[in-house]
């Protein structure tokens, strides 16, 4: 082989090398950035809200709740869309403004403001317990060694969902109360802070060690089952049961709205497979007529525990 | 190309090395950087794509509550957190859009470009969709993800990171990745130099130490000395011991040292013995120094050699010398060919005798030399020696223009190791012993002649007595007139021819009775001039006389020696015939030792191949009846019994031509006898007399 072989043979191996540097670029798409236009507000239409009180995070009650929105909207006829209030004060204070036509509370909220402000129930849950009452859980460290009764829970630091919470503070309030334990008794009640999201924040709390005793409602520890050891957690105590979530109507929404929402929602049947996919999204069995008498044990947890 | 190589190859070996390594440490630097750009770049631009990839999905993440919330402040807030975030230059915008494709936040300040939404579509089950935008100002890739909740699709968000923010970084990159590259080529090529000048400085040593050598000196020193010798190392006190204060060399390069661990050969054999000795451990080098050692070994063995060649030289020198010398002072021709009969060498006197040059004959063969005819002989004779390998040894006769030369001749085949390589042959001139041993063979030839005449001539001269006394008798009885006694006076005057002859017989075998008694020689030579001058001038006939006065008395026979003179003259006249002269020329030879007559005729002079027969007896060219032969064989005799020579030459030389009026008519080639006596004694001196030329060549 001569010099010049090797000479070519180098060369062939360098331009190799470079053309393996060139990389791979896809060619690009030409875009003309010049035609500029300010933001145009959308098309407004006459739009029924529906609000879910914001125990959780906007996008578990968007998840919870959007199917049976779609099929209220589907059903009725109306453009009822969801609406994301960011606190149970800001719900409350919606409702009491007229901006949320539907409201989907807690009894605690419901006794506490709805009435107030107008708004009539007309239609509560089946719990997926298959009941229409639902209660609280007192829940603290598995593994911590100074709270073994309820007793225990005396000098500690308690977090709880929110100040209007039903099963993450209400429920827990009065078993405290009827066992003896005064609010003055703890060191600390927090209530979880941030808008939505508030049922994990409360369980996340107590998981971290930085709270001794934390309340939820049913249901909440089953939302982080696939995020946290829940055999950390500890149930200390379940509350009585109460009468469980119900839907309001605004005042001065129209009779036959609301005739309409109740009928597409007293129609939902659990044995329909698409309904039973509404519901079990709403962690709902079914949804029943509802009076304002339903909740009068609520009203008068209320008065218990003197917040009124 | 081929320019380039010579140019290449007539760079030195140090700059050789130097760009060979720049080379392939340049090449594979390039190549290595090459590869290493290509590979970070890539890595880069991977890095790049990868975080545009996750931060459109964790904004899309992020966005979701807040689509969910219409909370427009906040999606504001994340698009714009997200592209002015610190030092963050390479996202140029980002914004998102609700389900319905109606834009809920952006970052541009100066309205929406809504190109934008047409580009870089992303379905719901993708996680996020990537393309490469070109806006006519900068290069982008434009990110898309999804914003779903669940299975349901709330939005879509979008940012776009800059090709040339993510190309500046690759540039740095690239343009780190150079500076590397150089500054470790730079480091590379100092070490590379470094290295070429240690290797090269000792291989120019070499070179230097091997251009002394080839100018002949020898005396060079190239290996280091080392720091400690020896006898320091092995504490050796044997002072006989060769490598004993042996400076120049290591031990283990000489032969025969004294250590109980050394073996008795030399190198390189006894090396491997060496290999495990302290001395070798502590002074033996690398490859370079035993290069140096062993040529340095080498060096001195060499320069022991060529002295002892130089020597031998010399010697050699001086024997061919002698040789030469020898042969060519030697007066015998000598020859030695080879076994084709080239010649190999011959001496001054076979060039003088062939009438070469030695140049011209060595390595030529007897075809360019002799003749054809000679050449072939000599070739066949020479080759029957060759075969036979028998010596020749023979005796040559030759004629040429120095006259007549005998030479005897010897061959002989020259053997070595049983095989003949050639014929060496010697040829000495033997023309003086030849002439001498025919002048012997004449000598006693006359010799015996003269005992024979005598003999014979003393048996006749009785009965021719009694022939001559009757006749003279008879005479008496007859008168003259008498027919009778006519013929009794032809048997008388023949008689008397008889009785001249048979006295002239004796007289040439007479040889030993002469009377010695002091004589004039001009005096007899001017008697019997006087004597015949009158008879002569009847044929016209002059005897000129040119006589040394300074020739003392010598001792001899006045009337036998008278004789000659008469004969001379005689044969001289009979020469002659008529009209012509006779010189005469008497003188001293140089030395004054002898004396010469010479007798120059303008006769017809003698043929040349008679001159050597003259002297003999009834040698004659004269016609029957008018001369016996014994004329000059007597003459001969006469000056043999008085210690002298006598000798004939023919033409006539130039110095003894007669130069007289008288002479000048019909001068012929003419014959001069030269008598030579002596003045003392009965022997003539043994030097030469040069009064007397030579015959001509």
């Amino acid at each position: 082989m001569t010099p010049r072989h090797h000479l070519k043979i180098l060369l062939s191996l360098l331009f190799l090398f470079f053309l393996a540097a060139c990389g791979d670029q896809p060619a690009p798409v030409k875009v003309d950035m010049t035609l500029r236009e300010e933001q145009t507000s959308g098309e407004r239409q006459p739009v029924i809200t529906y609000a879910y009180l914001p125990q959780f995070s906007h996008t578990v009650s968007f998840e919870r709740h959007h199917r049976l929105v779609q099929y209220l909207s589907e059903t009725t006829g109306l453009n009822i869309q969801q609406i994301f209030p960011e606190t149970f004060h800001e719900h409350m204070l919606m409702v009491a403004q007229g901006k949320i036509d539907i409201s989907y509370a807690n009894p605690f909220v419901y006794a506490l403001t709805a009435e107030s402000s107008g708004a009539k129930v007309f239609a509560k849950i089946v719990e997926p317990s298959g009941e229409a009452a639902f209660g609280g859980l007192i829940i603290v460290r598995a593994d911590n060694p100074d709270i073994r009764t309820l007793a225990d829970c005396r000098g500690k630091r308690w977090i709880a969902v929110d100040q209007f919470s039903a099963g993450g503070y209400l429920f827990g309030l009065g078993h405290f109360i009827d066992n003896g334990i005064q609010p003055e008794d703890f060191a600390e009640i927090v209530f979880a802070p941030g808008p939505g999201g508030k049922q994990e924040s409360v369980i996340l709390g107590v998981y971290a060690g930085r709270y001794d005793v934390g309340t939820v409602r049913e249901g909440a520890l089953e939302l982080l089952e696939d995020k946290i050891d829940l055999g950390q957690i500890k149930i200390l105590a379940r509350t009585p049961r109460y009468p469980g979530w119900s839907f309001a109507a605004r005042a001065g929404l129209a009779e036959e709205v609301i005739r309409d929402v109740k009928e597409a929602m007293f129609a939902l049947d659990i044995s329909n497979p698409e309904h039973r996919l509404i519901l079990e999204s709403a962690a709902m069995r079914a949804i029943l007529p509802a009076s304002p008498e339903d909740l009068d044990a609520v009203r008068d947890l209320v008065r218990r525990a003197g917040l009124e | 190309m081929r320019a380039a190589l010579q140019y290449l190859s007539r760079l030195s070996f140090q700059t050789k090395i130097n760009l060979g390594l720049a080379l392939i440490i340049v090449c594979f630097g390039l190549l290595l950087g090459a590869i290493n750009y290509a590979v970070s770049s890539r890595a880069v631009l991977r890095e790049a794509l990868l975080r545009g990839e996750v931060l459109s999905v964790n904004l899309s993440a992020r966005s979701a509550e807040s689509i969910l919330s219409m909370n427009f402040l906040r999606l504001t807030n994340l698009v714009t957190e997200m592209v002015d975030q610190g030092d963050r230059k390479d996202l140029v915008y980002a914004f998102i859009v609700d389900r319905h494709g109606q834009v809920m936040a952006h970052t541009f300040r100066d309205g929406f470009p809504v190109a934008l939404l047409q580009v870089n579509q992303v379905e719901d089950h993708q996680p996020f969709g990537m393309r490469f935008l070109d806006t006519g100002r900068e290069r982008l890739y434009d990110f898309a993800a999804p914003v779903m909740v669940g299975s349901t699709r709330l939005g879509t968000v979008r940012i776009a990171l800059s090709h040339s923010t993510i190309k500046t970084a690759i540039d740095r990159l690239m343009w780190i990745n150079l500076a590397a590259t150089a500054g470790a080529t730079l480091l590379a090529l100092i070490g590379s130099t470094f290295f070429a000048r240690t290797v090269t400085r000792r291989i120019n040593a070499l070179r230097h130490s091997a251009e002394q050598v080839v100018k002949s000196n020898l005396d060079v020193q190239i290996s280091p000395a080392p720091d400690r010798n020896c006898w320091e190392i092995m504490n050796c006190k044997e002072k006989r011991c060769p490598a004993h204060e042996d400076r120049l060399r290591r031990c283990w390069y000489l032969a025969g040292t004294f250590c109980p661990d050394c073996s008795a050969g030399s190198f390189p054999e006894k090396l491997d013995d060496c290999r495990n000795c302290p001395v070798y451990r502590r002074n033996s080098g690398d490859e370079i120094q035993s290069l140096a050692e062993s040529f340095d070994f080498m060096a001195l063995t060499l320069k022991n050699h060529i002295e002892e060649l130089r020597r031998s030289e010399r010697n050699l020198a001086r024997q061919k010398q002698l040789l030469n010398t020898i042969l060519d002072v030697t007066p015998d021709l000598v020859a030695l060919q080879d076994e084709e009969l080239a010649y190999l060498a011959v001496n001054k006197a076979f060039c003088r005798h062939v009438g070469r040059e030695e140049e011209e004959i060595i390595d030529g063969t007897d075809f360019d030399i002799y003749s054809d005819e000679q050449a072939d002989r000599n070739y066949h004779e020479d080759m029957q020696i060759l075969l036979t390998s028998r010596p020749l040894s023979k005796e040559i006769m030759t004629r040429g223009g120095k006259g007549k030369k005998w030479h005897h001749v010897v061959k002989v085949p020259v053997v070595e190791n049983d095989r003949i390589i050639g014929l060496l042959t010697t040829a000495r001139d033997i023309t003086v012993v030849k002439q001498y041993q025919e002048k012997l063979i004449h000598s006693q030839k006359m010799e015996d002649l003269g005992r024979l005449a005598g003999g014979v001539a003393h048996e006749i001269n009785t009965p021719l007595s009694i022939i001559l006394g009757y006749s003279q008798l008879l005479l008496k009885d007859f008168p003259a007139d008498d027919p009778v006694a006519q013929d009794i006076g032809i048997i008388e005057k023949q008689a008397q021819v008889c009785r001249k002859i048979v006295a002239d017989l004796l007289s040439f075998s007479r040889t030993t009775e002469q009377a010695a008694l002091p004589m004039d020689i001009n005096d007899s030579l001017r008697e019997v001039a006087e004597l015949v001058e009158h008879i002569f001038r009847q044929n016209r006939i002059i005897i000129n006389l040119h006589l040394d006065d300074r020739i003392p008395p010598i001792s001899g026979d006045k009337e036998r020696l008278k004789q000659v003179w008469i004969n001379l003259y005689n044969n001289a006249a009979d020469a002659i015939g008529d009209d012509g002269c006779i010189s005469v020329t008497s003188k001293l030879c140089a030395h004054r030792r002898r004396l010469v007559v010479a007798v120059a005729d303008t006769g017809g002079g003698v043929a040349e191949d008679d001159l050597d027969k003259i002297f003999e007896p009834f040698f004659t060219t004269k016609p029957v009846d008018k001369g016996t032969g014994l004329g000059l064989s007597v003459t001969f005799g006469i000056i043999k019994d008085h210690g002298g020579r006598i000798s004939a030459i023919s033409p006539v030389p130039s110095e003894y031509v007669d130069v007289s009026p008288a002479c000048s008519k019909k001068p012929g080639p003419g014959t001069v006898f030269f008598v030579e006596l002596p003045l003392e004694g009965n022997e003539l001196p043994p030097d030469e007399c040069i009064e007397i030329p030579k015959k001509e060549a």
